[in-house]
């Protein structure tokens, strides 16, 4: 246990460490919010008595949530160029990848939120005559969203972990910056652990956030 | 889409896959095995050991928690032979980062299943005279295990799909099989479609397990109980 800890490395190559941190946020973020966003039309797909919506939304749910989140990354960076009509780099593989995946995560969280409101607010809300697209926006969502809140946030946290995996494509993430750097001053130790410690000061806050909705909706009952 | 599939490489080389496969699933057995136990140890030590034992405990917990595995892995492949003086394979790195990281994960579990049960049972315990641990043992747990059974199996079959890193430091799992039986034989597509479709249907129906005990336990009112 003699070891000398030196972050000298760390601190003088730290603007390629900030470059990683940005890009690690811009893929977590682009994910995030096209996630988020189809992740509620294959929710309503799925919660839809209709099989053309139901069935290719379940085998889509189903195929993402039951395979390894690198293997998808992996599929899309080498296996799906050969039959994409457009270029793939790391930053769109990883992006496509870590997307259809928040979608197929997100989507059960809506599908879960829609099916807590009762019934009868839905019949109540046809009973007004509103179209299926004014009863959802207007009167299901907005009382939904509420409660899928620590849901959605949870998902952002595994989500800004998983964009750790980018790396192993080489997208100049946080993870593969240091993994470039210790390969040349021969420091993993101390380039390792100071990638854990931005990870967790970057996870940590939405954690504790998580709690706090979590105890809060608990106390509303 | 002028592509021609061509599945046989596959198919010559699907001992590799199953063989990797098998490695998977000794990796996750293993954590599981070290880290159900090791995530008890730590949740008792977080809900009863004094400040100085649950503070350090509790920031181990979160951080584990809150940092990517693919950053752990790492860390123990290359600090633990540098910091100890130890050699430590790739098989090795693999248990003892999933074994700590799912063991931080397992240790909430306990926890919030420990914390469920209603505090009349621990009253009534202490008022027939046990003491804690009694309580903890004969008591407390055989009730908070029940209803932690559905959280532990969705755990387990996390960590299995996060087994899936330690290819990148070349341990024989099925994804690395697939990226070298891929990189000889051109054939990434095929061989990158088949593995995953292993993992789906290996995860797939360790979920539909899961999904029946929760459906059992939730029938025969386990989960429920006040």
């Amino acid at each position: 246990m003699d070891y000398v800890w030196d972050f000298s490395a760390v601190v003088s190559y730290w603007p390629l460490l900030l470059t990683g941190l940005k890009n690690t946020v811009i893929l977590a973020a682009t994910c995030l919010f096209i996630g988020l966003f189809f992740g509620l039309f294959v929710g309503a797909a799925r919660y839809s008595s209709k099989r053309i919506f139901n069935w290719p939304a379940t085998v889509f749910v189903e195929v993402f949530r039951n395979t390894p989140v690198l293997v998808q990354i992996m599929w899309f960076f080498f296996a799906f160029p050969i039959i994409s009509p457009f270029d793939i780099n790391a930053f769109t593989a990883a992006a496509l990848g870590l997307t259809l995946n928040t979608i197929a995560f997100s989507s059960e969280i809506y599908r879960a939120g829609i099916q807590s409101i009762h019934k009868g607010q839905w019949e109540a809300a046809k009973a007004l005559g509103m179209t299926y697209t004014q009863q959802m926006g207007r009167i299901i969502l907005p009382q939904a969203i509420r409660r899928m809140l620590p849901a959605f946030m949870n998902r952002a946290v595994e989500l800004v972990k998983m964009t750790s995996l980018a790396s192993v494509i080489a997208y100049g993430e946080l993870m593969h910056q240091a993994k470039t750097i210790s390969t040349t001053e021969f420091n993993p130790i101390e380039m390792y652990t100071s990638v854990a410690l931005i990870f967790f000061c970057l996870i940590f806050p939405l954690t504790l956030l998580v709690h706090r909705f979590e105890l809060k909706d608990n106390s509303r009952g | 889409m002028g592509y021609e599939w061509d599945f046989s490489v596959v198919f010559n080389d699907f001992d590799l896959l199953l063989l990797g496969l098998l490695n998977t699933l000794k990796v996750t057995g293993l954590a599981l095995f070290f880290g159900v136990p090791l995530g008890l140890f730590l949740a008792l030590l977080r809900l009863y050991g004094k400040p100085l034992v649950r503070i350090p405990v509790s920031v181990l917990i979160e951080f584990l928690r809150s940092t990517p595995p693919i950053a752990q892995l790492f860390w123990f492949f290359f600090a633990v032979p540098i910091l100890f003086g130890v050699e430590i394979d790739p098989f090795e790195a693999s248990v003892l980062t999933f074994s700590l990281q799912s063991s931080a994960f397992f240790a909430e579990v306990f926890r919030g299943g420990i914390v469920s049960i209603d505090n009349g049972q621990w009253e009534a315990a202490k008022a027939i005279g046990m003491d804690r641990n009694a309580t903890l043992r004969r008591v407390i747990l055989p009730q908070a295990i029940t209803r932690m059974i559905p959280a532990f199996l969705e755990r387990a079959i996390e960590l299995m799909k996060t087994t899936t890193l330690v290819s990148t430091i070349s341990y024989a799992d099925l994804l690395y099989q697939a990226n070298n039986i891929a990189q000889s034989t051109y054939r990434t597509l095929e061989v990158f479609t088949v593995a995953a479709g292993m993992y789906f249907i290996v995860i797939f129906i360790c979920s539909l397990v899961v999904q029946r005990i929760e459906h059992y336990l939730g029938r025969t009112g386990e989960l429920t109980k006040g």
